[in-house]
């Protein structure tokens, strides 16, 4: 322990945090906010920090620590970045400190509600971060166990009780499949390790059997799934993050959220590859699932809540082509889209956040013309709108584009309809939302809007706002850091793809094509 | 440099002087007229055919996808960046005097440089991806400045709909970009060039499919039937933007990305694009007879011109299309602000059956409406007869039966321009307003001027010298050969020449005939229930929505209901008798009492891995 990690510090602080809040007396209402705000600025500026410095020419990861906790089982503290989840830290940062900004609307029991808050940004940080099964997995609960709790309590609308236990249930059973998949594959691996670097490693020297890996590649396939809304487990989402607390939508819907994703790539693809091979036609059509059904689903809403829960379930099926194409454009494009997306789903969160607070309704047969009264707000408003339909600019663009060209040689099918999905389906939903709730005639009895004109009430959304573009113009930022770990992946996908030659070539139906891989023993074994 | 200019000055005026008129006006037209004189600079002391020919950058890459951003500088672009900056400054200037007194100026020229940055990203591009990602800002500027007044219901709905039409036309796009990265491995134009000549059949069976979805782009940009309906509606915006993108450079950029990639076409796709052109030029021609305002009579012209020219490429002939997209431009925009000239002299009113007897009150405007009509229906000497013929004149030897389109085409360009002469200008004054008309002031009368200069004298310079490569524009060089070259469409292909001026003189005298004291349109009588149907656009719209709510929204009806009932209702509910136990215990858990949760959390931990570890 002769030195700390500056990702150590980064976890620290908002656990930091939520200690002093707990140990501060109740009625301190400007200073626990004041806490919350400075660790996660603080959690924020050490993952810039790592960003700026992280080196993208090697493969290893950095700013590593490693702290042997249970010996007998291969448990250990083990933490570091790579190319894989640098991006998605310095997001979850900027989206945990959004988050901590925008919390000014809760008005009861701070106390809790901020602890809470500096606990799940903790486990989020600490998920991503996590290069130990065990941790990454305790650190996800640790984050997940917040969400139902603060929708449950600051949530809002008259869904909230039915639509906390939807959530709840959904994810505990989407969390469970995970870690029952998690366990086994570390069994199945000999269980002597916990260690992701190592576990990737040993398994790529001396794979799993196909047996093996069939049976435990559905269970995170769909474990991970479910807590990425996939298709057709995503009926929780639009329902939850219209009742949760602002913050709370921001931090999940965003960030934790992206978790399932981030456990695809880093573990079920690395470690069982041969699987992953069969199974990815399953998931290439499931994600149309997500793009078409749910987009279409998102133009019928009329509450513009649900109407953006469901785009940006829409927006995950991107990812999950991304992921599905098992190539390293692919795979750059699925972590682009992630963090794009963690941005972007985060500032229309907030933003919706904002709106109902002044209308105390998101019905959009209500709420109409509201533009010229609230000009801040309209403006960046129809810019995150336009940046959920693709616009070039912003960084979904590039993401999007990039998925796009990676799943092409793959699935033509698949990805014609997806670029449907994304230009056509996208703008209708997403204009039509622009059209009537700020463009057109003002309706009566909402004209005492007030619009954000404090510098610090702007500070969120033009932190978020700004990361998109920035990542929207120089995309090379992000990319150049993603490549060399998304590479790795893709290899590992690609060396199975040659060894499993057979299963390739039966371009039967899905189901048969997976019998079949279960069936015909691989050439390494 | 000149690309530039125009995104940062969007961005000051954005940032610091959205509250001032004056301000934001003289960054916006600063960034444009110096563009347009840099161009000039350039060309001048490099010449039309510069050495760098491309500089680039890398943006974006990831394996095989390389995303590169550069200038590419040949005739076709300098050509292109001399038309938006040139034509562009005039209505920036014209816009200054248009949007005098709206309070939102600052707005209107932040949107108006940011679309002028991304027309010259487009003209200037290197690539397909950064052509579609400009594609689509261009897109976007559009929107905004359609929606420029969104208060008002059309407004606001005839920005969606022309967004929306254009998304559909991009889709084709990039699926077609997507196509020919997939079989070609690169997106520089230079790349795909060499590789397309090196090996011609290196599209395979593909070629024809990825040529026509990336010509799906330009219907959409260019408002080619079956996209057209976008355009007429764009109206709505103020008018300096239908001059500026809506007639003279966005539009056209559809024309523009296909001589591009011309070399990627093969003649199955360039047979289709052909007859797509004639027969949106003949439908469009056809609509405009009947129109009442102003402003929408120029719009279907513009559609029957794109037509025109897309056309043009179809039959092999991307040299008349951009001498046609030239012309065009400076006479479409001259037209468009001698509208908005007349519609701000009459307080807003667009229909010209209350407008009348403009000519004596407003002369400057008068005269040069007329000069861009007359160059319009392609009356020599003026710009518009030389590229038209050159139009004619492919066709002729193509076509005989898009010749016989384009001809009639011709008559009725010159029929329905004539009657808009002869109902606004001519006659007495229908309304009060018209009346009390009054010249407009000098700041919108001179870009009327200075775009007149080349609606007539474009058509001595020619450009067939550029793209046959000695690289200078065929001014004459002397008194003979300028008179040469004046009389050269009457002896190199006198049918086409004669056909042409004969078509639109046969329009004129028919408008004269019709409506040269006429206090009602005549046309209805003459034709009963048929007029009414051109009146309503051939029910285009009507179709395309009916169409649109029993695929589209019928579909998304269908997603609804199934996630509502089926997903979100049956199967969810269906294993309602686990949910609501679960729920009932977890309401015992809602305290947020931590401590038990994270303890229950534990137990449930430990005991699987006990679970597992005792039974691998």
């Amino acid at each position: 322990m002769s030195h700390i990690s500056t990702i150590t510090f980064l976890l620290l602080w908002p656990f930091l945090g939520a200690i002093v809040i707990a140990l501060l007396p109740r009625d301190f209402r400007l200073a626990i906010r004041a806490v919350a705000l400075a660790s996660t600025l603080f959690s924020l500026l050490l993952a810039i920090k790592v960003f700026l410095q992280f080196d993208a020419s090697l493969l290893a990861p950095q700013f590593v620590q490693k702290v042997l906790w249970v010996e007998a089982i291969g448990i250990s503290y083990h933490v570091g970045v790579d190319g894989l989840n640098v991006g998605l830290i310095l997001m979850g940062a900027i989206v945990a400190f959004a988050a901590a900004c925008v919390s000014s609307e809760i008005e009861t029991r701070h106390k809790e509600y901020y602890f809470l808050l500096l606990v799940m940004i903790g486990g989020i940080l600490g998920a991503f971060a996590s290069l130990d099964l065990f941790f990454f997995y305790f650190f996800h609960e640790l984050a997940l166990i917040p969400t139902f709790i603060m929708i449950g309590l600051w949530g809002k609308g008259e869904n909230r009780i039915y639509a906390t236990y939807k959530i709840t249930i959904y994810l505990s059973i989407g969390a469970l499949l995970a870690l029952i998949g998690l366990i086994a594959l570390y069994l199945h691996a000999g269980g002597t390790t916990f260690d992701m670097i190592a576990l990737t490693k040993q398994l790529s020297d001396s794979p799993l059997a196909p047996e093996s890996q069939h049976l435990i590649f559905p269970l995170l396939l769909f474990g991970f799934g479910i807590l990425v809304s996939l298709w057709p487990f995503h009926t929780w989402a639009p329902l939850g993050y219209a009742a949760a607390p602002t913050a709370t939508a921001m931090l999940h819907a965003g960030v934790l959220k992206k978790f399932g994703l981030y456990g695809l790539i880093r573990i079920a693809i690395p470690m069982m590859p041969e699987a992953a091979h069969s199974w990815m036609h399953v998931l290439a059509f499931l994600c149309l699932g997500n793009i078409l059904f749910c987009g279409f689903v998102a133009m019928r809403q009329k509450d513009l809540l649900l109407l953006i829960g469901n785009s940006s379930v829409a927006h995950m099926g991107f990812a999950f082509l991304g992921i599905a194409s098992l190539n390293l454009i692919g795979i750059t494009g699925a972590i682009l889209v992630m963090i794009a997306h963690g941005l972007l789903a985060a500032l229309t969160f907030a933003l919706a956040g904002y709106l109902y607070r002044q209308t105390h309704t998101l019905r959009m047969d209500q709420i109409k013309g509201l533009l010229p009264q609230i000009p801040f707000v309209g403006t960046v408003s129809i810019m995150a709108l336009l940046a959920g339909c693709g616009l070039p600019g912003f960084a979904n663009f590039v993401g999007e584009v990039t998925v796009f060209f990676g799943a092409w040689k793959q699935y033509p099918f698949v990805t014609a309809l997806s670029v449907w999905g994304a230009l056509v389906i996208g703008g209708v939903y997403m204009l039509r939302a622009i059209r009537t709730i700020f463009h057109g005639p003002a309706n009566e009895g909402f004209n005492k809007m007030t619009d954000a004109v404090n510098p610090l009430t702007r500070l969120p959304y033009l932190l978020l706002l700004g990361s998109l573009l920035c990542f929207g113009f120089f995309p090379r930022l992000l990319s150049d850091k993603i490549k060399p770990a998304a590479d790795a992946v893709a290899k590992l996908a690609a060396v199975a793809r040659e060894s499993s030659q057979p299963i390739e070539s039966t371009e039967a139906t899905v189901t048969a094509s997976s019998k079949i891989a279960s069936s015909v023993p691989t050439s390494k074994q | 440099m000149v690309l530039f200019l125009p995104l940062l000055a969007a961005i000051g005026i954005v940032v610091f002087a959205q509250r001032n008129r004056d301000v934001s006006a003289a960054l916006s037209i600063g960034a444009i007229v110096a563009g347009f004189l840099l161009t000039i600079l350039f060309v001048a002391i490099n010449g039309w055919h510069p050495i760098t020919g491309q500089v680039t950058a890398l943006w974006f890459a990831v394996g095989d996808l390389r995303i590169e951003f550069g200038v590419r500088l040949d005739p076709l672009s300098l050509l292109m960046l001399l038309v938006v900056t040139g034509v562009g400054g005039a209505i920036h200037i014209y816009s200054r005097g248009y949007m005098r007194e709206d309070p939102n100026a600052g707005r209107f020229f932040a949107s108006l440089s940011l679309f002028t940055f991304s027309m010259l990203g487009i003209v200037l591009s290197s690539g397909f991806m950064q052509m579609f990602i400009f594609w689509e800002l261009v897109g976007v500027s559009s929107y905004l400045l359609i929606g420029f007044w969104y208060e008002r219901p059309s407004a606001a709905d005839a920005s969606k709909k022309a967004f929306l039409t254009n998304r559909l036309g991009d889709f084709g796009f990039l699926l077609g970009i997507l196509m020919v990265w997939a079989s070609l491995g690169s997106l520089d134009f230079q790349t795909l060039e060499s590789a397309v000549h090196a090996n011609p059949d290196a599209l395979g069976a593909l070629a024809t499919c990825a040529g026509l979805l990336i010509f799906c782009g330009a219907v959409g940009k260019s408002a080619q039937f079956p996209l057209h309906v976008w355009l007429p509606d764009a109206m709505e915006g103020p008018t300096p933007v239908s001059a500026l993108i809506h007639a003279a450079t966005m539009v056209a950029a559809g024309v523009y990305m296909l001589c591009r990639v011309f070399f990627l076409l093969n003649a199955p796709a360039l047979e289709v694009i052909a007859w797509i052109g004639g027969f949106t030029s003949l439908l469009a021609a056809v609509i405009a007879i009947q129109q009442n305002d102003i402003k929408r009579i120029l719009a279907y012209s513009t559609l029957s011109q794109l037509g025109y020219m897309v056309m043009a490429v179809g039959l092999h002939g991307t040299t008349p299309a951009m001498y046609h997209l030239t012309t065009h431009a400076s006479f479409k925009a001259l037209l468009f602000l001698g509208a908005g000239s007349v519609i701000c002299a009459l307080h807003h009113e667009q229909d010209i059956w209350k407008m009348g007897g403009l000519k004596k009150r407003m002369p400057t405007t008068y005269w040069t409406f007329l000069l861009g009509t007359l160059a319009l229906c392609g009356i020599p000497p003026f710009s518009g007869f030389f590229s038209k013929d050159e139009i004619l004149t492919q066709a002729f030897h193509h076509n005989p039966v898009l010749f016989g389109i384009a001809v009639l085409v011709a008559m009725l360009t010159a029929f329905y321009m004539f009657r808009l002469i002869f109902v606004a200008f001519r006659g007495t004054a229908r309304s009060e307003a018209s009346a009390h008309a009054h010249e407009s002031p000098g700041i919108m009368t001179s870009p009327l001027v200075f775009l007149s200069i080349p609606t007539v004298f474009a058509g001595f310079w020619g450009i067939e010298g550029l793209f046959a490569g000695h690289g200078e524009i065929g001014m004459a060089h002397s008194p003979e050969s300028l008179i040469g070259h004046l009389f050269s469409p009457f002896s190199h292909a006198p049918a086409s020449a004669f056909a042409g001026i004969g078509a639109a003189g046969f329009g004129i005298m028919a408008a004269w005939r019709l409506y040269q004291d006429a206090s009602a349109d005549p046309i209805p009588e003459m034709i009963g229930r048929l007029s009414s149907v051109i009146r309503n656009r051939f029910y285009f719209d009507e179709i395309y929505g009916k169409l649109i709510a029993c695929s589209h929204d019928a579909l998304a009806q269908f997603s609804d209901s199934v996630d509502r009932w089926v997903i979100g209702g049956l199967l969810v509910k269906g294993i309602h008798g686990t949910t609501d136990l679960a729920g009932r215990a977890l309401r015992l858990l809602q305290t947020g009492n931590i401590q038990t949760y994270a303890l229950l959390f534990a137990i449930g931990v430990a005991g699987l891995l006990y679970f597992m570890l005792g039974n691998p």
